[in-house]
């Protein structure tokens, strides 16, 4: 260092420190100006060019994302899960901006066959890609394995996001019941759309701060999502298996078109099973519209003989008959209106009680004869046909039932017997649900319980309504047991169990005939068990039974026994003793009856 | 060029300035550092988190679905060669 010295230079000490100073103003106006530079470029940054930075910064490292929230379960009875919410991959394409169309298509026909793209598929993704969107879903909510085949691809642009999707792990388990999801697991039919508010809850957001590597190191959340809630419902999955099962067998054995059947607790009105044939796998929604339809409560039927119930309370409750009034069936034939209505065969002289174990229509038809049209009219209402039950499902039917005044001739003959009306299995199921709760009307309900929800409390606290009196009730009770110990619904009769229930056969409208089939019918059987504190009632319709045999005892009652035997001991129901015994010595000589 | 001479008690004062200012520094940087390190490591319990309740949850489904009833019948059927029992093969215990 020593050059710099004025010695070293050579230098007297004024000019030395002259030049120095000279050099010393030079660097620092060097540097003032290179301050200034600074200053000026920083301001430049922090005011001029701040809000476009803070928004490339901002696009680099925070992501605003939504949180969906978890749609609720649906549980069974017993908390056995019958729907959840699953993350699964989803797979969607953002463009490089650096590549051609041709080259991103490319990308996109090299997944063509691995996720078994359609030519709609391609069309539109295609579409979005020529309108220059920065994303597009490829395919959504695939299955593990086939995410991990594209992964394997390494395809550029090529992403995943895991999406929740309904699972059914029953399949077809009580589908009608549950209903589905559309690709955004929006609620389209039965529970999944009956409670979609409270099953699909609310969207969240969270602010995510990520490092220059899209690294997270920081998540905030802005809104927390609100997670749908639990559903629990009546269905028990056993029973409604083993109605399913039974169902199945009885369309298949019958040649039927279709099948429904409802299984109930009478004393609460919950339902424990609800089938319909055909079923459905919901996790493969939408199914086709024919296996779509809930037949229990989205078919109207005239419902036959099963209504012959109705008649005979409103006959007793309106002190039209009594018990020991005969009537005449021997003719097995009346004349109504000009036309003929037959038995399927010569009766004789009847009671009330014979007239209904027997399903005689002429009988019926003279005893619906002596009850005042009105009386009658609102005793069908009073068991609630001709309105919706108010069962939390979707699109249920009301059924129709015409007003006395618009009533012809053949109305209250045709009432009485079953048709000139219609309604749906639940309805039919409902009405004799009165009989067994002895004359108190208790609504049918299918959802037990929704977390954190008073609105299963409020409906439990809704009392019975009482709609015939407890004689009338009573009195039906005999007569439906004799239905099945000495009438047509004797292939329902349980050993050791008490049954009461009546059998239906409605012959249906040929649409190009228009008139009444003898060839197409609807099967019914409608009843409870043990008949002293009923466990269960149910209904069993089957539509157009194929075979030779189609009257409801021989078709519908056997389906009815069928379920209820594996039900009760399900159920740990037990028999009785005593009726066992009388039941087996009885056995042999059982008249074999429709 | 006069050069002031620091006492010994300025140099101990100016160098335990330098130190506390360093140390407060190094202290504030360390903390930076840190916050940013068990902000990743909160992510990824997080998601660890998360990942392993979907886990549960679509274990209990899979589960659900192993144990659903027709699987069952089909399993007691035809492997285990079970049957329905008949009347007379069932005793209740309440008779």
């Amino acid at each position: 260092m020593r050059i710099f010295e004025p010695k070293a230079m050579n230098l007297p000490t004024d000019v030395y420190q002259k030049k120095v100073r000279k050099r010393t103003r030079i660097l620092a106006f060097l540097l003032t100006v290179w301050v200034i530079g600074i200053f000026i470029r920083l301001i430049d940054l922090q005011v001029f060019l701040h809000a476009g930075f803070k928004a490339q910064v901002v696009k680099q490292n925070q992501d605003r994302t939504k949180i969906l929230p978890e749609r609720g379960t649906i549980y069974d009875r017993n908390g056995k899960i019958l729907a959840r919410s699953i993350p699964v991959p989803s797979i969607f394409y953002s463009p490089p901006s650096e590549e051609p169309f041709e080259l991103q298509m490319k990308t996109i026909l090299r997944l063509e066959a691995t996720l078994g793209l359609s030519a709609k598929d391609i069309e539109r993704i295609k579409s979005r890609l020529q309108k220059k969107f920065s994303f597009a879903w490829i395919k959504r909510k695939v299955d593990v394995d086939t995410a991990q085949q594209v992964k394997a691809l390494g395809l550029n642009g090529v992403s995943f996001r895991e999406e929740p999707k309904r699972f059914y792990p029953q399949a077809k388990l009580a589908a009608h019941v549950l209903g589905g999801v559309d690709i955004d697991d929006k609620g389209q039919s039965g529970i999944e759309l009956a409670y979609d508010q409270v099953l699909r809850g609310k969207e969240g957001e969270v602010l995510i701060l990520r490092d220059v590597k899209r690294r997270e190191y920081y998540s905030e959340v802005l809104k927390e999502p609100q997670s749908g809630k639990d559903i629990t419902l009546t269905i028990d999955e056993n029973i409604q298996y083993i109605a399913q099962r039974e169902l199945e067998k009885a369309v298949l054995e019958n040649r039927a078109n279709w099948a429904t059947a409802i299984v109930s607790r009478p004393d609460s009105g919950e339902i424990l099973a609800m089938a319909s044939y055909p079923a459905f796998d919901p996790n493969a929604y939408p199914p086709s519209p024919e296996q779509e339809i809930n037949r229990a409560i989205r078919y109207n039927f005239e419902p036959g003989s099963t209504f012959k119930i109705v008649t005979a309370s409103a006959a007793l409750e309106n002190r039209a008959v009594s018990l020991n009034d005969i009537f005449d069936c021997s003719e097995g034939s009346i004349a109504i209106a000009g036309s003929p209505i037959r038995d399927h065969k010569k009766f004789g002289l009847l009671t009330l009680p014979g007239v209904v174990a027997h399903s005689s229509n002429v009988g019926m038809i003279q005893v619906g004869l002596r009850i005042d049209p009105d009386a009658f009219y609102r005793t069908i209402q009073a068991f609630g046909f001709g309105r919706k039950t108010g069962l939390d499902l979707p699109a249920e039917e009301s059924g129709l039932l015409m007003p006395p005044k618009k009533w012809s001739r053949r109305s209250l003959p045709a009432l009485s017997i079953g048709y000139e009306i219609s309604a749906t299995a639940l309805q039919v199921l409902q009405a004799v649900n009165i009989i067994a709760n002895r004359g108190l009307l208790i609504a049918p309900k299918i959802v037990g319980a929704v977390e954190g929800s008073s609105v299963i409390a409020q409906k439990e606290s809704t009392p019975p309504d009482r709609k015939i009196s407890e004689k009338t009730a009573d009195t039906l009770i005999k007569i439906l047991e004799q239905v099945v110990l000495e009438g047509t619904g004797q292939a329902a009769w349980i050993n050791g169990y008490t049954v009461a229930g009546k059998t239906g056969t409605t012959q249906k409208i040929d649409p190009e005939l228009k008139r009444y089939s003898s060839f197409k019918h609807i099967a019914s059987f409608v009843g409870f068990v043990p008949v002293e504190k009923p466990a269960i009632s149910m209904i069993v319709v089957l539509d157009e039974p194929q075979k030779a045999e189609h009257y409801g005892g021989q078709v519908a009652a056997p389906v009815f026994r069928e379920i209820s035997s594996q039900v009760l001991r399900y159920l740990r129901v037990s028999p009785q003793k005593s009726l066992m015994k009388a039941a087996l010595t009885a056995e042999p000589g059982r008249e074999g009856e429709r | 060029m006069v050069h002031k001479k620091y006492t010994k008690k300025e140099i101990a004062v100016g160098v335990l300035a330098s130190l506390m200012t360093i140390i407060i520094l190094t202290f504030y940087l360390w903390h930076i550092t840190e916050n940013i390190r068990l902000g990743y490591e909160i992510g990824r319990c997080e998601n660890s988190l998360q990942t392993l309740r979907e886990e549960v949850k679509k274990l209990e489904a899979k589960k659900a679905s192993l144990l659903s009833l027709e699987r069952v019948e089909k399993t007691a059927r035809e492997k285990l060669n079970l049957t329905e029992p008949k009347e007379g093969q069932i005793i209740y215990e309440d008779f």
